[in-house]
């Protein structure tokens, strides 16, 4: 285990809703970006490819990534594609990573997208509820809001958090948002707004399913994105001063039906009865857990190491409960832990400074590369370069964490970004 | 010897009894359709329409037991001989590693539980919408060690508490289909809503704009 595997380039698409651009022209223009970043990288220099999809219902195509592939001249080399919901990015992220660290490929490339705006926002919400158990929860008027909201609801109630807590989340990712010119949120609504906006916008925004507003949820979008991952070595000679080693990688799963986790045999195992009920993100703590160890990250010391993170803000409450499942903050302290900001600029784990989930858009299999590219910009200083200022920049940031988030918290991936 | 976790493949399956366009409406299958164009001349974009439609047959196989039970206003679960765990989605292998894909034995279950959890919906999927706002509870059945997610009725939203007795009621006659919304939830008798809070009335506010909406779809 003792080779290093590097994310040397990468970009994304603008995410938009709607967006006239197809999949296979994302990825190109991609993979153009990374190239004007690292010039001395060319398609020649790819020996596999990891394609990051989550629903062929959006395309009614099957297999979309032989379209990408062709597309981009690259038949002859070995590809397949990852599905994972929403942590598809994270997935393929991770596929890649082990095809790297295993010594069988030193240059793979990650492309990853989705085209939501290929229907009308409810019949995505339904499409998207496809991947929960249909024979019972998409069926009885479930979709993913209403799941996370009834699992949010109950965590709320046991930390003494409120509305205004969760609330702070769905406003601090649309806020950097706007200083990201490919967000979603920057693209769109910002235009009308114009400012920052407040707690009291988030509360006033239409009920989606209580405790959660229009504002806590994240957005429905068409968008691509590519990560180059290569050995340290590659990385060295062709993106010197551009590169950051994934120091950590762990993947973890749990039950696809939330009310079934109450009493999981293998959780009650490893972390005692109780744990995660319908309130937390299992497969996000064992994740976690193993990125850590890898990393060499002590639980205990996560938010102190930790100097910027993009993470699966796909609700605000999600955001929140996260915090606790990486050991950022615990049941007694949580709630001070978010009412003193520590994860905004101005705090200790600046998180979701590209504008996350809520801000940035979530096209299912482009967004765990999003959230990689974002880590990776920050950490390589491209930042100010990347976004509309350098409000979003968080200066001489040495370690990063990226999270990617499935399900009801089904599957979940995490991963530890640092400078060589 | 046969292992008896093993679920038996019966060889052929002749259905006596069918109902295949019992509930169909005006639903027809038509496949790809493409069913229309939009040019935008300036940007020089092309769009079409395509509208595709599919019947699925689901199979319940092993878990028929449950789909007849729900016609039939039953509700059927498993359970564990090796550990007892109790399971409502049934299971029909045990999840516990311990006992190895132990085969899950059926057990009929009372109608009966509490709320674990709940939210109130104010927005769902296209074939929800128009019965929005509504409760949706995650409910522990009958001691399971499992929570099911369905619709609680017969209550003001912002009246649902955790931990509330429900009971399971079911859809009338020759409307049940043997899904899971052949049933739905209702406070057990004799359950009476607790005073209005100010979280209550939060929730009733938010819901209001969502009747609104709702009255205004076709």
């Amino acid at each position: 285990m003792s080779r290093k595997v590097c994310l040397v380039g990468g970009a994304t698409t603008p995410f938009d809703y709607p967006m006239h651009i197809t999949p296979e022209a994302m990825i190109a223009n991609c993979i153009v970006e990374t190239q004007q970043d690292i010039p001395d990288f060319h398609l020649k220099d790819l020996q596999f490819m990891v394609y990051s999809h989550f629903s062929v219902h959006f395309g009614k195509q099957l297999c979309p990534e032989w379209i990408v592939h062709d597309h981009l001249g690259l038949v002859g080399l070995p590809h397949f594609r990852v599905e994972n919901g929403g942590n598809t990015g994270g997935s393929a992220l991770y596929a890649a990573f082990m095809a790297v660290k295993s010594g069988m490929f030193d240059v793979v490339g990650v492309a990853g997208w989705e085209t939501m705006d290929n229907v009308t926002q409810s019949q995505g919400s339904e499409f998207i509820a496809l991947a929960s158990d249909t024979r019972y929860e998409a069926l009885a008027g479930g979709i993913y809001p209403i799941y996370y909201a009834a699992m949010a609801y109950k965590f709320m109630k046991e930390h003494d958090l409120t509305e205004e807590d969760f609330a702070l989340a769905a406003l601090k990712n649309r806020n950097y948002a706007a200083d990201n010119p490919k967000t979603q949120w920057y693209r769109g609504e910002y235009q009308k707004y114009k400012r920052d906006l407040t707690v009291d916008d988030i509360l006033h925004s239409r009920l989606i399913s209580y405790p959660l507003k229009r504002y806590d949820c994240c957005l429905m979008s068409r968008g691509g994105a590519f990560a180059l991952i290569t050995t340290e070595e590659w990385a060295k000679k062709y993106a010197d001063d551009k590169y950051v080693v994934i120091d950590g990688a762990g993947l973890s799963s749990c039950t696809i039906r939330a009310g079934d986790r109450l009493h999981f045999p293998g959780w009650t195992k490893l972390y005692g009865e109780g744990y995660p009920d319908m309130t937390e993100f299992a497969a996000c703590r064992r994740s976690g857990e193993m990125a850590y160890d890898m990393a060499g990250i002590e639980y205990k010391r996560a938010a102190k190491e930790i100097d910027v993170a993009e993470i699966h803000d796909a609700f605000s409450s999600s955001e929140t409960q996260i915090y606790k499942a990486l050991y950022w903050c615990d049941k007694d302290n949580i709630k001070e832990f978010v009412r003193e900001k520590r994860t905004f600029m101005e705090g200790d784990v600046p998180t979701n400074p590209g504008g996350g989930l809520m801000g940035f858009g979530h096209p299912v299999g482009a967004t765990g590369i999003m959230s990689a590219i974002e880590c990776y910009y920050q950490l390589t200083d491209q930042i100010p370069k990347k976004h509309l200022s350098s409000k979003t920049y968080v200066k001489d940031a040495q370690t990063g964490l990226v999270n990617s988030h499935a399900g009801t918290g089904t599957s979940i991936s995490n991963f530890i970004l640092r400078r060589p | 010897m046969t292992d008896k976790r093993l679920h038996r493949i019966p060889d052929k399956v002749e259905f006596n009894d069918k109902h295949s366009n019992d509930f169909r409406g005006d639903v027809r299958e038509h496949g790809f359709h493409f069913c229309g164009y939009d040019w935008d001349e300036k940007e020089e974009q092309f769009k079409v329409y395509l509208h595709y439609d599919q019947l699925y047959y689901w199979k319940y196989a092993e878990l028929s037991k449950m789909g007849k039970g729900l016609l039939d206003k039953e509700l059927w679960g498993t359970q564990c001989p090796k550990c007892g765990d109790k399971f409502f989605p049934p299971r029909v292998n045990c999840w516990n590693l311990d006992c190895n894909l132990e085969k899950a034995e059926w057990i009929k279950l009372k109608p009966e539980g509490y709320v674990h959890t709940f939210t109130i919906a104010g927005w769902s999927g296209k074939s929800s919408l128009k019965r929005l706002p509504f409760v949706l509870a995650y409910v522990v059945v009958d001691g399971c060690k499992t929570a099911v997610a369905n619709e609680l009725r017969g209550i003001d939203p912002w009246d649902a508490e955790f931990g509330m007795p429900v009971k399971v009621v079911w859809a009338p006659d020759g409307d049940r289909r043997g899904t899971i919304t052949d049933f739905w939830f209702e406070p057990a008798d004799g359950w009476k809503p607790g005073p209005m809070t100010p979280e209550k009335e939060r929730m009733k506010e938010l819901c209001k704009p969502v009747y609104e909406w709702v009255a205004t779809l076709k």
